[in-house]
């Protein structure tokens, strides 16, 4: 298992796909925070229980591109061939699933972590501007930055299964993104009863953070939120790893 | 005259001591997919040290075989062995057989060298043992560059060094002198007679008989999924010189 773990961090750090995702996510970042901290009014982003609208969309956005680079493992592997090798050297595709996963889950708290970085320089900055008070406590921070590399984690593991599962990556890329950003957002307005326990939303319990916290979505607390997406994960691993197994590949 | 027997019989109880089970052996294997039958019923063992040439018209079969062998696809009938053994059940595979299906198995942003550090990272390969393939192929200039500037035939030297990572006893290669230049061809013969006389067996594909009939010992031809026949050119009157016509006989074509 180290060596194809090994491995797959070494394919993650030589493809270009890897370096694109995340300044793709610096990009997208720097735009959603920017329109956030200045699109809001400043006596709303004086209270303290809306600063997350700014400050949770590093948590949304990190826990996204890390499900991509999850997805982008198992399936440009298929897309360009590359499957081929990994599987005539390590025949064990279970094993070669989760080596991926491991591997994603750590470039997931990477990801994660970067992502909060850039959207406390960015709203720190707009805050600042506009004069307005940060009012989340150290205690906060602690917990958005650590929730927010697991909750990236854990998104990548599910984005490995996922992309396992679909196998084409235009269809895994367009799945992920049309749940996490349309699918989840409709579910936390029309069905919170229901959408809380979505895996984006369980990211924004585990950090603390959701740009929707405050409204009438009641969240999970963090425990929950983290056992949720460790459940997703597994069912995740589970799916795209009896997928693999009985296909045809090559 | 057609015939369909496989090896003589002397030759195949030689195959049945359990120290030399051959290389190569599949019984009754078949693929379909769909309605179609891509691979019907083939049965033949490859004798260890041969070069074995596996000819037939495009469609034949002929990869998809070369996928039941290495377990990248299941069989709808039938089983295959390595050396006596399913593909995926053998131990660290990678150190007794090298194969490559396809000429461009390759991530374009990735350069040769990392490429195959992944591979040798994946199966306990030291890296000393990367910049030897990439040597022994003669792709040194371009081994840290992405692959997206590669030539063909440079992809396929990649493709033969990710291979030769561990050193098999087996190399199997489906169609490896497509889009090689003239010189391409004639280093891809020296290096398959250079493995084989070490001992070790190719199993080789091609749809062209001019690449392979002064390479190989053997012969298996395939056409619509059946195996039509499996011949020793040394026992083929005329041998090399011969095959072409028997080719065409076999696989109903009249020589122009």
């Amino acid at each position: 298992m180290i060596a194809q773990l090994l491995s797959e961090l070494l394919k993650q750090r030589t493809t270009r796909t890897t370096w694109a995702l995340l300044i793709w996510m610096l990009a997208l970042i720097t735009l959603i925070v920017l329109l956030h901290s200045f699109g809001l009014s400043v006596s709303s982003l004086r209270v303290a229980a809306n600063q997350p609208k700014v400050y949770g969309w590093g948590t949304s956005i990190g826990a996204l591109f890390a499900a991509l680079l999850g997805a982008l493992a198992i399936t440009s592997e298929i897309r360009t061939g590359t499957i081929r090798p990994t599987l005539l050297a390590v025949p064990n595709r279970t094993l070669v699933i989760e080596a991926k996963m491991i591997a994603a889950a750590i470039g997931g708290v990477g990801i994660g972590l970067v992502a909060e970085a850039l959207v406390c320089v960015i709203a720190g900055a707009a805050f600042a501007v506009r004069g307005i008070h940060v009012a989340i406590t150290p205690g906060h921070f602690a917990q958005m930055f650590a929730g927010g590399a697991a909750a990236a984690a854990l998104c990548a593991a599910i984005g490995t299964g996922v992309g396992a599962l679909i196998r084409s990556q235009v269809g895994a890329v367009t799945a992920l993104c049309v749940w996490l950003l349309l699918v989840e957002s409709v579910l936390a307005g029309e069905l919170p009863s229901v959408g809380r326990f979505a895996p984006g939303a369980s990211a924004g319990a585990l950090a603390g953070m959701l740009p929707s916290a405050g409204s009438s979505l009641q969240l999970a607390t963090p425990a929950a939120g983290a056992l949720l997406l460790v459940a997703y994960a597994a069912v995740a691993l589970g799916a795209g790893a009896l997928a693999i197994e009985k296909r045809d590949l090559g | 005259m057609v015939t369909h027997d496989a090896w003589p019989a002397s030759e195949r109880e030689a195959s049945r001591e359990p120290s030399a089970e051959p290389a190569v052996e599949a019984r009754g294997l078949s693929k379909r997919y769909g309605g179609i039958t891509a691979v019907d019923g083939l049965t033949f063992a490859i004798e260890r040290g041969t070069i074995t040439g596996f000819l037939g018209p495009n469609g034949a079969g002929k990869t998809t075989t070369m996928r039941l062998l290495l377990g990248l696809a299941r069989p709808t009938a039938g089983e295959s062995l390595i050396f006596g053994r399913p593909y995926r059940q053998l131990d660290r595979p990678a150190t007794r057989v090298g194969a490559v299906l396809e000429s461009d198995d390759f991530d374009p942003g990735r350069s040769g060298r990392n490429h195959l550090r992944a591979l040798a990272l994946a199966t306990s390969i030291s890296e000393s043992r990367v910049d030897q393939v990439i040597e022994l192929v003669e792709l040194q200039p371009a081994a840290r560059r992405p692959v997206r500037g590669y030539s063909l035939g440079m992809r396929q030297r990649l493709g033969l060094a990710a291979a030769l990572l561990g050193d098999p006893d087996l190399l199997v290669l489906d169609e490896p002198a497509n889009g090689l230049d003239a010189a391409g061809v004639h280093w891809l013969r020296g290096f398959l007679r250079d493995f084989a006389a070490q001992d070790k067996t190719v199993l080789v594909s091609s749809h062209l008989l001019a690449e392979l009939a002064h390479t190989v010992d053997s012969v298996l031809i395939v056409a619509r999924g059946r195996l039509l026949a499996h011949r020793r050119l040394d026992q083929l009157d005329g041998g090399a010189e011969a095959l072409e016509r028997y080719y065409l006989e076999l696989t109903n074509v009249r020589p122009a």
